[in-house]
C-alpha cells in the first residue's frame, strides 16, 4: 500500500455499539496496528464516553495531554495533543482523564471537535467511541465515513447494538427530512409504544408518507446509503458465526439496509494475556486465532478504501 | 423500505433473480436459521407476529423457487425484464463472482479443511455446514443420489471404475465451489490409503 502518494483522502472509521466490554478499544488498537503495518499513516482517537483506555492497549501510560485540553481550549489545535507510540505510523489521541469528554462536549465544541479530526494528517482515523447511544456518540458514528459496530454472541450485546443502530439510523433520516412534522414523527416512533402504531421503520414510511412525498423520498435514499459494518467478536463456535448473517439479514427485513458483515473474532486467551502485558496482539502473537481474523478485517478495510479510491 | 408482504421471492431470501438452486437452498437454510424461535437475532427486533409472518414468507418464496415451473410463471408474472430488474447487489458482493461470495470465505475459515483430507465425510461435513441437502447436488450435478451417498459414506467397494468417480467427484466439488482438482486428489489418496489398510 503507497496510498500516501497516490491519494491523500483520509478513511475516519467509528468503532462504536452498545454495550462495554464488546471489545471496541481492543479491536480499534489491534487494527490500527496492523493498517499502520501496511504502511498507512494511522491515527486512532479515544472517545470512550465509560472510560478512556485505549493507551493501555497499545502499552502508553495515561498520557499528559488528552482531548479535554483540546476541548477546554488549553490547546488550539489538535494535533498539539497527538501523542507518538512506539509503532511507525500510528498516533493516538488520548481520551480524556476528567469527567470531561470527546462525547460529552457541547454542540459548538463537538462541531468544532469533527471538523479538526476531518481535518487531521493522515490514511486513517480510527476512533474509538465506547458503549452508549448520547447524541454525542450518535453523531461521531454518522459523520464517520464507515461505522463498525461490535457485538459479541450474545443476547444482551445484540439486544443493545440493534438499540444503537435503531437510534443512530432515525436520528440520520431526521437530520435528512426537512419538515418539522416529519421530524416530530420521527423522534416519536423512537417509542414502540407509540400513540400512532408505527412498529418499525416500515410503518414510519407509510406515515412519512401521508404528510410529505419529498421526505418520504429522501427517507428512502438514506436508506440505501446507510451501510453501517458488523464485527462479530469471540466467536466460540460455527453458530456463533452465522450469529453475524442472521444480524445482517433481520437488519435487511427490519430497517431496509445493507449491514456489511466485516467478520468475526475467535474467542482466543490470547487476547486477554496480550492486554495483560499492554501489548496489541497482533504484535504480541500475530499467529494467533484471533490476531490472524483481525488481521483478515483490517485487509478488508484497507483494500474497500483502495477500491473507493479507484487503486487495486 | 419494504414491508415483506412487498418483497419479492428473491428479496425475502435475499438472492439475486439469477441465483441457482443451490444458491436458494443455502439461503433458505440461513433464512430459517435466522427466523427459528431460538435465533438471538430476531427476538428484539420483531414481534411474534411479524417473525411468524415472515416464516411463513420464507417458507412460500422457497417452495415456489425450488419448483422449475412454478419459479418460471413466477418470473413471468412479477418480475421485469431482466435488464430493468431493479434488484440491488449488496456493496460486499458487487465485482466478486457470484460463487465467491464472502460468507464462503467465513466458513472456509471454521472448517480448516486442510486441502490433502477430502474424504467422503469431509465433502459431507462441507455440504452440510453450507445448508445444502444431497437432492441439490443430485439435481445440478445429474449424479444419482446413491453414488453420491456412497461417495460420502466411504463405501469403496460400490463406487464406480475410477475414471467415472473422477468424473462424479469433480462434478460434485464444482457445485461446493471447491477446487476439483484438490478434491479429487485427495479422495483418491484417501481411498487407495483405505485399500492398503
Amino acid at each position: 500500500m503507497n496510498q500516501t502518494q497516490n491519494d491523500h483522502r483520509k478513511m475516519i472509521w467509528t468503532i462504536g455499539g452498545g454495550k462495554g466490554g464488546s471489545g471496541k478499544s481492543f479491536i480499534t488498537a489491534n487494527i490500527g496496528v496492523c493498517l499502520s503495518k501496511l504502511g498507512a499513516r494511522v491515527i486512532l482517537i479515544d472517545a470512550d464516553l465509560g472510560g478512556a483506555n485505549l493507551h493501555t492497549f497499545l502499552g502508553i501510560f495515561p498520557p499528559a495531554l488528552s482531548l479535554s485540553d483540546f476541548i477546554k481550549k488549553r490547546v488550539s489545535r489538535l494535533e498539539e495533543v497527538l501523542i507518538p507510540t512506539d509503532i511507525p505510523n500510528l498516533q493516538l489521541l488520548s481520551g480524556a482523564q476528567d469527567l470531561l469528554n470527546a462525547t460529552d462536549a457541547k454542540s459548538v465544541q463537538r462541531r468544532k471537535l469533527l471538523r479538526s479530526i476531518q481535518s487531521l494528517e493522515g490514511d486513517y482515523v480510527l476512533v474509538d467511541l465506547g458503549g452508549g447511544n448520547a447524541v454525542s456518540v450518535l453523531d461521531f458514528f454518522l459523520m464517520s465515513d464507515g461505522g463498525i459496530l461490535v457485538v459479541t454472541p450474545e443476547p444482551t450485546a445484540i439486544e443493545n447494538t440493534y438499540r444503537f443502530l435503531k437510534s443512530a439510523f432515525y436520528r440520520r433520516l431526521k437530520q435528512s427530512v426537512s419538515s418539522y412534522p416529519v421530524k416530530t414523527l420521527i423522534d416519536q416512533a423512537m417509542d414502540r409504544k407509540n400513540e400512532m402504531g408505527i412498529q418499525n421503520p416500515h410503518d414510519l414510511m407509510k406515515a412519512v408518507r401521508r404528510i410529505s412525498k419529498e421526505d418520504a423520498q429522501r427517507i428512502e435514499e438514506e436508506a440505501k446509503t446507510f451501510h453501517p459494518n458488523l464485527i462479530l467478536n469471540q466467536a466460540r463456535s460455527k453458530k456463533d458465526i452465522e450469529i453475524g448473517f442472521s444480524v445482517r439479514s433481520a437488519c435487511q427485513k427490519y430497517f431496509g439496509i445493507h449491514l456489511h458483515y466485516l467478520g468475526y473474532i475467535a474467542y482466543d486467551q490470547d487476547v486477554s494475556h496480550s492486554i495483560r502485558r499492554r501489548r496489541p496482539l497482533v504484535i504480541e502473537n500475530s499467529r494467533s486465532r484471533a490476531a490472524q481474523c483481525v488481521i483478515e478485517i483490517a485487509a478488508k478495510l484497507a483494500n474497500s478504501h483502495q477500491k473507493s479510491l479507484g487503486i487495486e | 423500505m419494504k414491508g415483506i408482504e412487498e418483497q419479492t421471492y428473491y428479496e425475502i431470501l435475499e438472492v439475486s433473480p439469477s441465483a441457482t438452486l443451490k444458491e436458494i437452498q443455502r439461503a433458505y437454510e440461513r433464512a430459517k436459521e435466522t427466523f427459528h424461535s431460538d435465533s438471538l437475532a430476531v427476538y428484539s427486533l420483531f414481534s411474534e407476529g411479524e417473525i411468524h409472518e415472515i416464516r411463513a414468507a420464507i417458507e412460500e418464496a422457497y417452495r415456489v423457487l425450488t419448483d422449475e415451473m412454478l419459479r418460471k410463471k413466477y418470473d413471468q408474472s412479477f418480475l421485469q425484464a431482466p435488464g430493468e430488474q431493479k434488484w440491488e447487489i449488496p456493496p460486499e458482493v458487487q465485482g466478486i463472482p457470484r460463487e465467491k461470495e464472502p460468507s464462503l470465505s467465513f466458513t472456509g475459515i471454521a472448517f480448516n479443511v486442510r486441502e490433502d483430507t477430502y474424504r467422503g465425510k469431509t465433502l459431507k461435513e462441507i455440504r452440510e455446514g453450507m445448508g445444502i441437502d444431497l437432492k441439490t447436488i443430485s439435481i445440478e450435478t445429474k449424479i444419482n443420489m446413491r453414488i453420491l451417498e456412497w461417495i460420502e459414506e466411504e463405501t469403496f467397494d460400490r463406487l464406480p471404475a475410477m475414471v467415472y468417480l473422477k468424473g462424479f467427484l469433480r462434478a460434485y466439488a464444482k457445485s461446493l465451489d471447491l477446487d476439483p482438482q484438490r478434491v479429487v486428489d485427495g479422495y483418491v489418496r484417501f481411498l487407495a490409503e483405505s485399500k492398503k489398510r
